[in-house]
């Protein structure tokens, strides 16, 4: 029998999502252990190193969703988070040119004025529409999402907050914003844009993380997903943590400690512990118990309830709607150490979309087909990426004079097709490096050298992802973005503002409302209610924008 | 000027939207009068001679979601009688999987395994389905003014009580109901049964006719109009033809005049209202309303572009309409056999989609303007229910071919042509052993034939694609969703309008009960 303590409530998983209820629970005055499983914390969020001297961000690798109001709330900049936006980014093309994009939009204009002139003015109708629509959005991602089925006050009240803000739009606007809820970022880019280089630069942000192909419908909501965040307030901004993704981690858990909290790395959650419909506290694998009459889940909604509860505490319908739940590996990734900068014969001398996110991908019907070949449980033969290379602004990476650069895949799927069986068990270093070699083939296309250079990679499957850092079938969202599985369908109908069937559990982490992006908002949603629940709700500090 | 005349009201397009129109004017009694450019009325729902003593249903094969209340209206319930007819899925093992209604089993007769998992959604899906049946007789929710307005109170009235409707189905079904209406089909079966023939005919159901594969979302939404009126399929007595016929009867009894051979070339247009049309023979005509049956974008042009905003414009411009069906038609020389079918059941719906991946892999190719390699396909032999309608004991079998480009990269040529043809009679023929030897004579409507032949645009069944994002309040775009048409007294009374394609006579019938409640004849 091992040690057997005490707490007002424990997190399961120090993920983003969990240290973000963690810190907010002890800062209101519960005694809160974090118990994780691996040896050091951040779930996705993580900076490690995996080859002498350099430091990868080996999952999420950028930043931009965490919403501001948390940083504020729980003063990460003290606990050393320092953001850096990037400037712009390329795709290149295999004739030797590349499309940029610059933060300055006079200069995206005179890029694009280069390609195809007639995008320069839709350009302008693009990205009001984008921002309208990010702007409608915003408010919705601190606030819980309203059971329509349910006649409570707040349920009421929420979904009338939701009518106000749908009436601000004006009856033109609402059309035009269920439409794009509802269709396809290549019908939308199809709308605005001639040039193919284009619409695929712009496109890549539609289906990153996701089981859908650029022409599958919602695809435009998921693009908003990537540009609803900001940097210091500049909406739609991306930038580096100093220190690899892991900082914010890192931030989290030292306001978590420095609030009273507890984290125990090293072991992590077998089983929840359930009596008369109640949680009672969680076992971890190394036979020690904690006791608390809250226990909080960072792990996703699978995981969770199909994994580490026993299904005789769950209502037989929640387990099947749980069961139904769409968590889909479509990524992997490349976390590459370089001997030096490559070279980018087609960019001029330190072209400042160098320090951004570079692509390869050069059409629309080139993404579509690198979703079929997903379907089908192969990687894409022709996959986009997303690859960026943060140490030229974050030197703390690499030892100076070399460089670190971080390669996102989309697609890989997570049960690997070969022989006619699909299964994650099909992937192993002899699949996995013919994945890489497909990739870094592609990377030849921007800089030829890049194998010249490498000195070592960290190839990154779904089926390791979903090993390593505990997401069901690596999935970075921990659930596809559709329609069923969002607002109050997320993740399972009737039980979307966090709590679950058993009485003092709750979900935290990204298969809640309003899911994936290292955003920590229903970290902090989820707080607020579990602070709610126990009569503490005044200890929440007030996010209505 | 020759033969000038003056009516209230013109109907551009005899298809039977246009004849619906027609006919619930004239009813009212307005003058009508009906403008089809093709010799025939009936647009989609004619039957074609090929050759001597044969007459095929030229693009639609069959009858469902013909709207019961339009039926009415329009003394069209013969139509609907006569039993649905069975569908057939047909399996490469030959265990062919047979629906009638909600009833699943395997052709011999024997027991489904998934027979109560079919039969349990596919009764929640026809509840939903009826649900939002409620909204296709209304004009859609309109959104103008907001909330606060009582005129749009009035307009909203159709929505608050489907609201109301699926609230009271309880708690448990208006979350599934909510969960579900957006999503994709292929999720939604394979989550309730094991791929095969069966997950494959609901796939096939919930595509066919739009640019989707079963895994796009929205496609749930697709099944669930289809079943708006119970998804009954039947084969009228005569045919498609019969159906087409049936239409113009109810129009010219109603009154109607109709005139086929020359199309409208201009809408007249004077202080931002309809004056009357000049056809393409010269023949002017003045009226002070026309419905349109034609596309968004002929329309527009034939009353001139700059009546319309340049947002307008756009929208239409940019409105989705792919074609993505193709239709062939064999004349064979006897009647084809699948081994284990019952006479009954070879005379139904007979269906090439053996799961929901080959669906979804049909999908694929139209994508990139591709030829389709294994297209779902979709076959009824007519003759088997009306041995009238070819002579001399021939047979016409008629295939809907799911998911052939509306051209092909490089244009349609004899030899592309023939190899879709060819494509389709090999999956044909694995089922029917000899088919290929007993064709006499084969007709291959591609998309583009189909935009040529009816002025679909892009060929597309409905006018406009089934999408989520092109339903109710932004059909056929937003804005323009009311069937009024920018100038005062143009309506749109096509598939293209709300709520949208099959031969439901719907949209007709709405469009001319939302000319008279404006009152722009009075």
């Amino acid at each position: 029998m091992g040690q057997h303590d005490k707490y007002d409530a424990i997190i399961a998983g120090a993920g983003h999502n969990g240290l973000t209820t963690a810190c907010y629970l002890a800062k209101a005055g519960l005694k809160v252990a974090v118990v994780e499983k691996n040896d050091w914390i951040g779930g996705a969020a993580v900076s490690r190193s995996l080859h002498d001297g350099w430091t990868y961000s080996n999952c999420s690798y950028v930043c931009s969703l965490l919403r501001r109001e948390i940083v504020r709330d729980l003063e990460l900049p003290r606990f050393g988070l320092q953001v850096i936006p990037y400037e712009g980014g390329a795709s290149f093309t295999p004739d030797g040119d590349y499309f940029a994009s610059y933060s300055d939009h006079d200069a995206v204009r005179r890029e694009m004025a280069r390609h195809s002139p007639a995008d320069v003015d839709a350009y302008e109708r693009f990205s009001q529409t984008v921002i309208r629509q990010c702007r409608f959005i915003r408010p919705f991602l601190l606030r819980n999402a309203p059971d329509p089925a349910s006649l409570k006050p707040r349920d009421i009240n929420e979904l009338l907050f939701l009518v106000k803000k749908a009436h601000g739009l004006g009856a033109k606007e609402l059309g035009e914003t269920l439409r794009f809820w509802t269709m396809s970022i290549g019908d939308f880019l199809d709308e605005h844009f001639e040039s193919d280089l284009i619409k695929a630069h712009i496109a890549g942000a539609g289906i990153i993380g996701t089981g859908l192909g650029v022409y599958s419908p919602g695809t435009a909501y998921v693009l908003l997903h990537h540009y609803m965040g900001d940097v210091d307030g500049a909406i739609g901004a991306w930038g580096f943590a100093r220190g690899g993704m892991g900082a914010i981690s890192n931030a989290l858990g030292a306001c978590f400690e420095e609030a009273g909290g507890t984290i125990v790395t090293g072991s992590g959650v077998e089983q929840f512990l359930v009596k008369d419909g109640k949680v009672t506290g969680v076992a971890l694998d190394n036979g020690d118990t904690y006791e608390a009459p809250i226990v909080a889940s960072n792990m996703d909604v699978k995981r969770t309830f199909l994994n580490h509860t026993e299904e005789k505490h769950l209502p037989e319908d929640f387990t099947k709607a749980v069961k139904r739940f769409k968590i889909r590996g479509s990524s992997g990734k490349l976390n590459i150490a370089l001997d030096a900068l490559p070279e980018f014969p087609a960019a001029p001398e330190g072209a400042s979309f160098l320090r951004g996110d570079m692509h390869c991908s050069t059409s629309l019907n080139e993404l579509e087909r690198a979703y079929d070949d997903w379907k089908d449980g192969h990687w894409s033969k022709d996959p986009y990426f997303d690859m960026l290379i943060p140490s030229q602004i974050d030197p703390t990476l690499a030892p100076p004079g070399k460089h670190m650069m971080t390669v996102f895949v989309q697609y890989a799927p997570y049960d690997l097709e070969v022989n006619g069986v699909r299964s994650g068990e099909n992937w192993n270093d002899d699949t996995r490096k013919q994945f890489a070699d497909c990739v870094l083939d592609k990377i030849e296309v921007a800089m030829p050298d890049i194998r010249e250079k490498m000195l070592h990679a960290e190839i990154r499957t779904p089926w390791d992802i979903e090993n390593e850092v505990g997401l069901t079938e690596g999935n970075i969202f921990q659930g596809e973005l559709t329609f069923d599985q969002l607002l109050f369908n997320r993740p399972v109908p009737g039980y979307a503002q966090y709590d679950t069937p058993i009485d003092g559990m709750y979900l935290v982490g990204s298969s809640a409302h309003p899911g994936g992006g290292v955003m920590a908002a229903p970290g902090a949603n989820a707080a607020r209610e579990i602070l709610r629940n126990i009569g503490k709700g005044s200890a929440m500090p007030s996010h209505n924008e | 000027m020759t033969n000038s005349s003056t009516y209230d009201v013109v109907v551009i397009g005899g298809g039977h939207n246009g004849l619906a129109a027609a006919a619930t004017l004239a009813k009212k009694g307005k003058s009508v009068c009906v403008i089809e450019k093709s010799d025939a009325m009936g647009g989609m729902a004619r039957n074609v001679a090929m050759g001597e003593g044969v007459s095929a249903p030229q693009i639609a094969h069959l009858l469902h979601n013909l709207n019961p209340k339009v039926a009415k209206e329009l003394g069209l319930g013969d139509l609907l009688k006569g039993s649905p007819l069975p569908t057939t899925s047909l399996s490469a093992d030959g265990n062919h999987v047979v629906v009638e209604g909600a009833m699943v089993r395997f052709a011999d007769g024997t027991t489904h395994p998934d027979v109560n998992a079919y039969a349990k959604q596919t009764a929640q899906l026809r509840k939903f389905a009826g649900l939002l049946g409620q909204l296709s007789t209304k004009s859609p929710p309109k959104l103008d003014g907001g909330l606060t307005s009582m005129a749009a109170l009035g307009e909203l009235a159709g929505l608050a009580k489907l609201g109301l409707n699926v609230k009271m189905m309880g708690k448990k079904d208006m979350r599934e109901f909510l969960r579900v209406v957006l999503t994709n089909v292929y999720d939604l079966v394979l989550d309730e049964m094991p791929d095969g023939p069966l997950a494959g005919m609901i796939c096939a159901d919930a595509v066919r006719g739009n640019y989707v594969g079963p895994r796009s979302p929205g496609t749930v939404f697709n099944l669930m109009y289809r079943l708006g009126t119970g998804g009954e399929v039947r084969m009228p007595k005569g045919g498609m033809g019969a159906v087409a016929r049936a239409f113009e009867a109810a129009a010219t009894k109603a009154g109607c005049d109709l005139r086929t051979g020359s199309g409208v070339a201009r809408v007249n247009v004077e202080a931002d209202k309809v004056t009357g049309i000049v056809l393409e023979d010269g023949t002017e005509i003045a009226t002070r309303a026309v419905l349109s049956s034609a596309a968004p974008m002929a329309t527009m042009k034939m009353a001139g572009i700059e009546h319309f905003d340049v947002e307008a414009a756009r929208r239409i411009k940019n409105m989705r309409c792919k074609g993505t069906v193709a239709k062939l038609n064999l004349v064979l020389k006897s009647a084809p056999q699948i081994e284990g079918l019952s006479a009954a059941q070879m005379a139904g719906r007979l269906l090439i989609a053996p799961s929901a991946e080959t669906v979804e892999r049909s999908f694929n190719p139209v994508k990139y303007n591709e030829l389709p390699t294994a297209p779902v396909v979709e076959a009824v032999i007519p003759t088997l229910s009306d041995p009238e309608l070819a002579s001399g004991g021939r047979h016409i079998l008629s295939a809907v071919i799911q998911h052939v480009p509306h051209t092909p990269t490089g244009g349609w040529n004899d030899a592309n042509r023939q190899q879709v043809i060819d494509t389709v009679v090999a999956q044909l023929e694995a089922h029917m052993p000899g088919l290929s030897s007993t064709i006499e004579e084969a007709q291959l409507l591609t998309p583009s034939d189909i935009e040529d032949l009816t002025g679909a645009p892009g060929g597309h069944w409905h006018h406009a694609e089934m999408g989520v994002d092109q339903i109710l309040t932004v059909r056929p775009v937003n804005g323009l969703a009311h069937y009024r048409f920018a100038v005062g007294g143009l309506y749109l009374c096509g598939a293209a309008a709300h709520p949208g394609g099959d031969v439901t006579g719907v949209p007709g019938r709405n469009s001319a009960m939302q000319l008279l409640k404006d009152g722009v004849l009075s």
